[in-house]
């Protein structure tokens, strides 16, 4: 099977991706800002915002390791307009609050740790760090209101069972959301991206990242990752319904959701 | 919305005097600047059905797309209880949603509580594209089909005159939302967002177009477009009047309501006698003016 255009064995893959994350971990969120222009931001907020989230949710975000989509989803939730409309009969709803921030990744998540505590979330009871594979969740069926994974799902071996995990530990009422780079299929556009792609963006992670060969593999992982259509199509098999996607930036971009029932 | 008034028109034409439904479906309109592909998935009755592209649906910018999924049959099939079809586990959301709105307002709060009442978990809000207006939009709906239901079994609108008939019906319609009443307002202005006011617009259309076909109407041309105008600004205007009505059991709003559909009635006199002034005012002008006016009066 493929891993980006390099022929790679179903087993080697886990292994190369392992690799490449923690080479990247120390400058991931440097080389997001470069990669995308800061646009990265935006995108999780579409995302967050997409997502609706109220106080006592429990959430799951996969392979959010560095935390970025967990931080806006708890500050969504404390924010002040939420409090402020709460029902004043569930006041301690706040407290019961979950996110739980997975990755197979330890570097990752130590980056998201240390993180946390630059903002002053150390103590904050409300986000749990899990290492954790995405095929093979270690969480309970029907026990979360959310699922995330943003940026990530390209990067799994078997997409099916990413998928067919979180439809089982999602709740009756949840939603799957996915937030990929996908495929562009603007005329002009598309060349323009594709240019920037394969020319600019491994320059770019050899300058700031020392790394070339990680970028090069990204963006080639980026073109191998199924189309819009035929991703959502997979969604619906896993068993989800209403099934949509919205592209962002002509399609560089595509958040995917999926509601379980 | 299309949908409801498509499936309206094949009903009727379908069953005379049968009970007509409005199938309420989510509105699958999508923002200008995404686009969205949409596929339902229904319980598998036989595992080789091949790939339709379905019925197109209201808007151009999405499709709605049937599969038959080949690696899900197995496990669907091996589930005991079919997957309900999610547009109805959205309608019992918001019908549990309108219990708390009294409390919480036509707000996310409300359909949070209505979603845990129901035992879903409240995530299915996000799922809904403009979620409070679709919680206003669900009761607009529901009003209008309990009316149809209350026209097609009331025979005791036969022995009216129109007038009465339609202040009947506008009486029963608008005491639908005394329970709400307090909260109305907040409803109304969610109605008037920019991204809902279509909706709420061609909402507001079908129910003054009942209201009309009930009194037994036959107007075509210009006369239909100002019937219903003019019938559309008797309800709003009754509406607004109910906001500030305290009388008891909403007196006063029912007796301006009267006089409104009485003035409504007296509409055709009014035109009448308002051309015999534009008449008289261009007879004292002089005669230049006076051909002016005559055109304008149409002679």
């Amino acid at each position: 099977m493929f891993s980006g255009f390099k022929e790679v064995r179903e087993e080697e893959k886990s292994q190369m991706v392992g690799k490449v994350f923690s080479n990247v971990a120390s400058n991931y969120d440097l080389m997001n800002d470069f990669m995308s222009g800061g646009l990265h931001r935006l995108w999780k907020d579409r995302l967050v915002s997409k997502l609706s989230p109220f106080p006592g949710m429990k959430h799951l975000d996969v392979a959010g390791g560095t935390g970025d989509v967990a931080f806006r989803i708890l500050e969504s939730v404390n924010s002040i307009k939420r409090r402020a409309l709460q029902d004043p009969l569930n006041d301690d709803l706040q407290e019961e609050t979950r996110i739980y921030v997975c990755d197979i990744n330890p570097n990752m998540l130590d980056v998201g740790k240390n993180r946390a505590l630059e903002k002053g979330l150390g103590e904050d009871k409300s986000l749990v760090w899990v290492q954790g594979d995405a095929e093979a969740l270690s969480f309970e069926d029907n026990s979360m209101d959310g699922y995330t994974i943003a940026f990530g799902i390209r990067n799994v071996t078997h997409i099916e069972k990413v998928l067919s995990e979180a439809y089982r530990v999602l709740k009756r009422g949840g939603r799957f959301l996915c937030l990929e780079l996908s495929h562009v299929d603007i005329p002009v556009f598309k060349e323009l991206y594709d240019f920037y792609s394969f020319s600019v963006i491994p320059r770019l992670g050899e300058i700031v990242a020392g790394d070339r060969e990680s970028y090069q593999y990204l963006v080639e992982s980026i073109r191998r990752f199924p189309p819009q259509e035929k991703f959502a199509s997979m969604i619906a098999d896993a068993g989800f319904q209403k099934v949509e996607y919205e592209n962002l930036v002509g399609g560089v971009v595509a958040i995917h959701s999926g509601l379980k029932i | 919305m299309y949908r409801t008034v498509v499936n309206r028109i094949l009903l009727t034409k379908n069953t005379g005097g049968g009970r007509r439904c409005l199938l309420r479906f989510p509105d699958l309109r999508t923002a200008v600047t995404s686009s969205r592909f949409s596929t339902t998935t229904e319980p598998q009755t036989s595992p080789n059905r091949p790939l339709n592209p379905a019925d197109s649906s209201t808007s151009s910018s999405s499709t709605s797309f049937q599969t038959s999924s080949g690696a899900g049959d197995i496990p669907r099939q091996e589930r005991k209880n079919p997957p309900a079809e999610y547009q109805g586990e959205q309608a019992r959301v918001l019908q549990a949603s309108l219990r708390h709105v009294l409390r919480l307002g036509w707000s996310e709060e409300a359909m949070i509580a209505g979603a845990k009442e129901v035992g879903i978990s409240p995530s299915i809000v996000g799922s809904f594209p403009r979620k409070e207006a679709a919680l206003v939009e669900f009761f607009m709906d529901d009003c209008l089909q309990r009316l149809i239901d209350r026209i097609d079994s009331g025979e005791e609108l036969q022995d009216l005159i129109p007038s009465q008939r339609i202040y009947k019906l506008v009486r029963f319609r608008l005491e639908m939302q005394a329970p709400y009443i307090s909260k109305w307002p907040q409803a109304l202005s969610i109605q008037a967002h920019p991204l809902n006011v279509s909706t709420s617009f061609k909402q507001r259309a079908m129910l003054v177009d009942e209201i009309w076909h009930a009194a037994g109407d036959e107007a075509s041309g210009l006369d239909w477009y100002v019937k219903r105008t003019v019938l559309g600004g008797v309800y709003s205007t009754t509406e607004i009047y109910m906001l500030t009505d305290s009388s008891p059991e909403f007196r006063d709003t029912w007796l301006f309501l009267d006089n409104r559909v009485k003035d409504a009635f007296d509409l055709k006199k009014t035109i009448q006698e308002a051309t015999y002034l534009a008449e008289a005012v261009g007879a004292g002008m002089g005669s230049s003016l006076q051909g002016f006016v005559g055109k304008v009066i149409q002679r």
